[in-house]
């Protein structure tokens, strides 16, 4: 007569056997096997008798998931996004009449002549402007030299401000995920 | 009015409601304390394990199946997080041996375990790390020999060897 297998009995127990009915008429038989699966059988009841144990501390305050991301934002992120926006229309509109001067030659022969029209007369006011903006003098600072802006010098800060606002965006994007 | 299901509480949180995962896991946080203690030995160390097992299933609150119940999932999470924790621990508690040796050299009266469960406790916790892992899973978790293989992504044959051997360690130490 074989004996059952350690591994017979563990599964016999943990109800992952086959065959069970075999394995049972064996243990009806025999004194050995039967002895040794009431041994197993004590260990399993040992282990289910372990007692919970109580938590020292309440971790439902602690856990405090992150909440969602607009209070979440750092308040450097914040004025930063603000600051960009704020440099970014500024540039848009100094920079207007410079880009109307780059494209109004071509308006002209595309013969759209309202738009163009328009579109010069708003340059032609807005350089004016922009002219007496920038020989502007303070009365109580009569040294300052009057400010000079080059069409490149503007392209160039465009150009500055747009990197600035896609690697600010890329930060806040991030954040986000 | 009617306590909300964890179903509720886990839609809620997902919209960021940190409030309802708060519930959560004062409905869970004890029975995966448990997890984390049995799998330690160590009060402090399965405390702030339990408070990353929930860090971690919030951030993966989204891939649940709400068809499932919440309660098991997140403990089997718990088992695999101890698991990996014992195991990145293992280089430094091998660098410790011989200090070890030196205290279970010692008489059972010297090392004081008073009670039946601290003995069980201390014999589970003298477990090699993935023994303690699918003992936890099929003695407290109730899980098959195919669902803790699936858990812990390791083959049934392994599964069975882990368990029995387990067994063996366990009976001999608490004779
Ligand atoms: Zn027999």
């Amino acid at each position: 007569m074989n004996h059952l297998t350690d591994e017979t009995l563990n599964e016999y127990l943990d109800h992952e056997l086959a065959d069970r009915a075999s394995a049972e008429t064996h243990l009806a038989v025999c004194a050995d096997c039967a002895a040794r699966l009431a041994a197993l059988q004590a260990l399993f009841a040992e282990l289910d008798s372990l007692p919970e144990e109580a938590l020292s501390r309440d971790l439902a305050a602690r856990i405090t998931p992150r909440p969602s991301l607009p209070a979440a934002l750092p308040r450097w992120l914040t004025l930063t996004a603000t600051l960009q926006a704020a440099l970014v229309v500024i540039a848009i509109i100094a920079a207007a009449p410079f880009a109307v001067d780059l494209v109004s030659p071509y308006l002209v022969t595309v013969q759209m002549p309202s738009l163009t029209e328009i579109v010069v007369q708003f340059q032609s006011q807005w350089t004016t402007w922009l002219d007496m903006l920038s020989t502007f003098r303070f009365p109580a600072m009569p040294q300052l030299p009057p400010l000079e802006i080059s069409s490149l010098m503007l392209m160039i800060m465009l150009a500055g401000v747009s990197i600035l606002w896609l690697v600010g965006n890329g930060l806040l994007l991030r954040k986000q995920a | 009015m009617t306590a909300p299901t964890d179903r509720d509480l886990i839609l809620r949180a997902r919209r960021g409601d940190g409030e309802a995962f708060g519930e959560l896991v004062t409905r869970y946080q004890k029975s995966v304390f448990n997890v984390c203690y049995r799998m330690t030995n160590e009060r402090r160390e399965a405390e702030d394990l339990t408070q990353e097992t929930f860090l971690r299933i919030y951030s993966r609150l989204d891939t649940f199946d709400l068809e499932r119940e919440f309660g098991p999932w997140v403990r089997r999470a718990a088992a695999n997080l101890c698991l990996n924790h014992l195991e990145s621990q293992k280089i430094t508690a091998e660098l410790d041996d011989d200090r070890d040796a030196g205290e279970s050299s010692q008489p059972e009266s010297v090392v004081e375990v008073r009670e039946r469960s601290e003995q069980i406790r201390v014999a589970l916790a003298s477990l090699p790390a993935h023994y303690r892992a699918v003992v936890e899973l099929r003695h407290y978790q109730d899980l098959s020999y195919d669902e803790i293989a699936g858990e812990l992504h390791i083959p049934l044959s392994d599964v069975k060897s882990h368990l029995f051997r387990a067994r063996k360690l366990l009976a001999e130490k608490l004779k």
